[in-house]
């Protein structure tokens, strides 16, 4: 779990690679990597890595990074755990691989060195990574499936660059930060940037589940290896199984969370009020996890409250024995470290405070890894798009196929919603809600696209819509198309809302503590074996079901509590911040009472985020 | 595989993207994976100008006969790729490519390629499975406007022929021109009344202060055009008339000699595409200075070449040549050759082998 980055000057006509642009980049990361740093450069110049590093596993300067293979042929940098790493290397090591330390980096060397590019289908976890191929003059770079770890890129046409952040690849001043229409619409539309997009023309997201290789003409279009919605499509080809979904699963997430523990520091666990973060919690003592730190954050708003997760989780820390503190933050302690929030926010987003607190809080207590709850509404189908977005398609699919009728009643509504008060994106309920694609965006957007005129500038909104597509782009995270409505809502909020936003903003608010975050319920071992069961299971089975999975299970006053999520207050608190920029002429019920309250917290971080967008 | 070349400016043409063409053209036919080319020009004279191994289908000014002819070409060659050599022939290119199911290659140059084109040639483009662009400036400013990858967007430089050694200093010229004792400022370009993006006006600017610090210098301008009578009012009212030489009508013959009189070659254009004069002048061991704002920084290898200014601060073009007639001013001579024929060559065939690899329509 690190930072790395890296420069490739793969054309002929291009200078050699700047070392100074190289420790730039990596030392801006230096939060992802307080432990140590390493750089590499080839004896030509031509190529050079750059490394950052928070020592988790094997400790000694034996994992070292950048780290070459003992012939010299090959070498890595790497961000990252692979949790089955252990069971690769002894695998390896009959086939006659020696190893020269414990860590999960020298993994990748052999791995590569015996498979090339299909490597990635043998590693488990979370990683962003780039192998340097002496002999072969190119620079294999590869994601993990779900887009845990971060990986961007830019290509100059001469040289290749790339970093686990936007905003460090810019510090090496070797990068122009020309604005992006798409990352920017992007970012409107659903209150993150959808990859491969950034707020910048020059830097895009290595996509999750994809690789490149780069050689002497540059960056290639990246190749997928791995697909969410490819998972539940294959598994459905066939009849579930016959065996009990529960039993198969419960088993899954068991080996899931005792494969994320792999560590040489002490491992704790963020935890809520929820179902995910305590049944995650008392399957890390199944696996033999013994004092367990845990942190919860509270908010004294809440004190009383249905949103106050401060009781409960302190029940459920109570009954696994867990080390627990209770981490209070204020509306003063927001506006104190906000200025700090916003700067290591890498791209702009809606979401990440909560996350910034509670890693904040676990490193306060000492902790260098955290178990997170994060994808357990993802795969087990928690969020309310499970029941709405099936509900609008079979309603709406008819009306759905006439794309004019839709336009028509919405210019007609437009104005009526806004003189009742009325939630500005319900005109577009049938414009959008006959399709999956439309009723996601229409469950998730943060504006519909008709709005962003009274944000944007005309020719940046008309570029960014035309480039990002939004609808095609959703529909994308269907190919190919999962047979069960479930399968599809999960393929969609794992590819797109829990890719672009809880995964990228746990990254950054949790890198910049220092803390290395691990996600069990997010992961492609897992997904497999429960994916033939989609749809056999909703909202609430599905956490009863991980809710009992531990062999002590979480009390019934938590598996029955209606879901809330990790909330915070900054409803409120956002309100105390300046009030710039306001909407074109008058759209202020755009950001209304009955308009989603992200809206003005989005207008007040794009102020910060993105140059020149706001009106 | 064989390819179908539907340019501008070809053999016989004069000018940067003549001989960008002609330099791609003799590659291809050079290249053994190509198995036949032919070159379909609109400017030329193919008669001056036969190279073995390439069928010239003859150059049409018009466009109507020209893209008769482009078509009766695809039509008996059957070509595996089209190049094409201009963003404004790209829907014709477009239109054979896609009748042929074959892979289109588009070459982008400069400033045609800087800002927004009509849609039929924006989508022409956007079909396009390789775009070559002459330098990384051209390339990021046509994918502001053109919605394609930019994985199939990559940089040709243009290449050029290093002279082995600096002329010696031509006394004749020299004292024809009125410059023995001289330091010489040289500007090599068109004088366009409509484009003005040279720069020539920004070194008279700039003269009075060189003046100050070196009062032997003088400033060469060679070219021809009609905004030479501006710059010559330009001249006379910064006080700087006997101090600024005309040379109109140079050929390039004659252009090593003029090249031989320069103590530094400055151009602070605004509007280049790639600027190979920087390399000519810096193979000729001439300090250079050029913008930072279009495909001079290429020329100039971000500086490592020449000087690279913001090519709209008179006073930046004052102290850069300053420092250059000082003598400090130093040049990567190595930088110079990775421009070279060979380097050119390599990264062409590199693109024609990636083409075999993108695309199942090739026949080899």
């Amino acid at each position: 779990m690190c930072g790395i980055n890296g420069a490739f000057a793969y054309h002929y006509a291009a200078n050699p690679i700047d070392r100074s642009e190289l420790v730039a980049v990596r030392d801006h990361m230096i939060a992802r990597g307080p432990d140590g740093s390493g750089l590499w450069m080839s004896a030509d110049e031509r190529v050079g890595f750059g490394h950052r590093r928070l020592a988790i596993i094997d400790l000694s300067p034996s994992g070292h990074q950048p780290m070459s293979s003992a012939d010299g042929r090959y070498v890595v940098t790497f961000n990252g755990e692979i949790y089955n790493f252990d069971a690769l290397r002894r695998s390896l090591e009959t086939r006659g691989h020696v190893f020269r330390s414990r860590s999960d980096t020298e993994v990748l060397l052999h791995l590569f060195a015996e498979k090339g590019a299909a490597m990635v289908h043998d590693l488990r976890g979370m990683f962003a990574f780039a192998i340097w191929d002496t002999l072969e003059k190119s620079m294999f770079l590869a994601r993990d499936p779900y887009g845990i770890k971060p990986l961007y890129y830019s290509d100059d046409g001469w040289t290749f660059r790339f970093a686990s952040q936007v905003k460090a690849l810019l510090a090496g001043g070797g990068v122009s930060g020309a604005p992006e229409p798409a990352g920017i619409v992007g970012f409107y539309l659903f209150g993150s940037v959808p990859e491969p997009y950034t707020t910048y023309a020059a830097i895009r997201a290595l996509p999750a589940g994809t690789s490149m290789t780069v050689a002497r003409l540059g960056a290639p279009e990246p190749k997928r290896y791995h697909s969410i919605a490819a998972t539940y499509a294959e598994a459905q080809a066939f009849d579930a199984p016959p065996t009990p979904a529960a039993a198969t699963i419960q088993a899954a997430l068991r080996e899931s969370v005792r494969d994320h523990l792999v560590a040489d520091v002490a491992v704790g666990a963020f935890l809520s009020a929820g179902v995910d973060s305590g049944a995650l919690v008392g399957l890390m003592r199944d696996a033999g996890a013994v004092d367990i730190t845990t942190v919860t954050i509270a908010f004294e708003e809440f004190r009383g409250q249905h949103a106050d997760e401060a009781k409960l989780a302190e029940e459920v820390a109570r009954s696994y024995g867990t080390d627990h503190t209770t981490r209070i933050v204020t509306q003063s302690e927001f506006s104190a470290d906000l200025p700090r929030i916003l700067e290591a926010m890498d791209q702009p987003s809606i979401d990440g405070v909560n996350t910034w607190f509670v890693a904040k809080a676990a490193r306060e207590r000492g902790l260098k890894v955290a178990i997170s709850g994060l994808g357990g509404d993802e795969l087990l189908g928690g969020y309310p798009s499970f029941r709405n977005v099936p509900k609008l398609v079979g309603w709406l699919r008819l009306p759905g196929n006439l794309p004019w009728l839709g336009k028509l009643l919405r210019s007609a509504t437009v104005p009526l919603a806004r003189a009742a008060g009325l939630n500005p994106k319900l005109p577009g309920l049938l414009e959008y809600g006959g399709t999956d694609a439309g009723a996601y965006l229409l469950q998730r957007g943060l504006y519909l696209p008709w709005e962003l005129r009274h944000w944007l500038d005309a020719d940046l909104l008309a570029t960014g819509l035309e480039r990002l597509a939004p609808l095609a782009m959703i529909a994308r995270a269907l190919e190919p198309c999962p047979r069960s409505a479930f399968a599809r809502v999960a393929a969609l909020e794992s590819s797109l809302y829990m890719r672009n936003q809880l995964l990228r903003d746990t990254d950054w608010a949790s890198m910049a503590h220092s803390l290395e975050v691990r996600v069990p319920l997010v992961d492609s071992v897992l997904l497999k074996a429960a994916a033939p069961y989609a749809g056999r299971f909703d909202g609430r089975t599905g956490k009863q079901l991980l809710g009992s999975a531990p062999s002590k299970p979480l009390p019934e006053s938590i598996i029955a509590r209606p879901k809330t999520g990790f909330t915070t207050p900054i409803e409120d608190w956002q309100k105390a911040m300046p009030d710039d920029p306001h909407p074109k002429s008058g759209h202020q019920h755009l950001t209304g009472k009955n308009a989603p309250w992200a809206r003005e917290w989005s207008t007040k971080i794009a102020r910060y985020q993105i140059c020149g967008s706001a009106a | 595989m064989k390819i179908l070349a539907l340019v501008t400016d070809g053999f016989g043409a004069s000018g940067g993207i003549g001989q960008y063409n002609r330099d791609l053209a003799l590659t291809f036919s050079q290249n053994s994976r190509v198995r036949g080319l032919a070159v379909v020009s609109r400017f030329g004279n193919e008669k001056a100008a036969r190279v073995a191994g390439i069928n010239q289908g003859g150059s049409h000014a018009h466009w109507l006969p020209w893209s008769l002819t482009a078509l009766r070409k695809a039509l008996q060659m059957r070509p595996d790729v089209i190049f094409c050599g201009h963003l404004y022939a790209a829907p014709l290119a477009a239109l054979v490519a896609r009748s042929l199911s074959i892979p289109l290659w588009l070459q982008l140059h400069g400033t045609e390629a800087w800002t927004a084109k009509s849609p039929t040639v924006r989508r022409a483009s956007e079909t396009a499975t390789l775009v070559t662009s002459v330098s990384r400036y051209t390339r990021s400013r046509f994918l502001e406007w053109c919605n394609i990858s930019p994985t199939r967007v990559k940089v040709l430089s243009n290449t050029f022929t290093a002279a082995t050694e600096k002329p010696t200093r031509p006394s004749a010229l020299a004292a024809d021109l009125g410059l023995s004792g001289r330091r010489v400022i040289l500007t090599v370009g068109r004088l366009s009344a409509a484009e003005r993006y040279k720069g020539q006006d920004r070194i008279i600017a700039a003269l009075p202060a060189v003046l100050a610090q070196h009062p032997d210098a003088i400033y060469l301008v060679v070219g021809s055009g009609d905004d030479r009578a501006r710059l010559s009012a330009l001249a006379q009212t910064t006080a700087v008339a006997d101090k600024v030489i005309f040379a109109s009508d140079v050929s390039v013959e004659q252009l090593p000699d003029y090249y031989a009189l320069a103590d530094v070659f400055v151009m602070p254009s605004t509007g280049e595409g790639f600027g190979i004069v920087f390399l000519e002048a810096a193979a000729l061991g001439i300090p250079v200075i050029g913008g930072s704002a279009d495909g001079s920084a290429d020329a100039l290898a971000d500086g490592r070449i020449g000087r690279m200014i913001d090519p709209c601060d008179v006073a930046a073009i004052a102290d850069a040549i300053n420092l250059a007639l000082a003598g400090k001013q130093p040049c990567d001579r190595s930088a110079v050759e990775r421009f070279s024929q060979s380097n050119f060559e390599n990264h062409v065939d590199a693109l024609l082998r990636s083409f075999g690899q993108s695309s199942g329509t090739i026949r080899s």
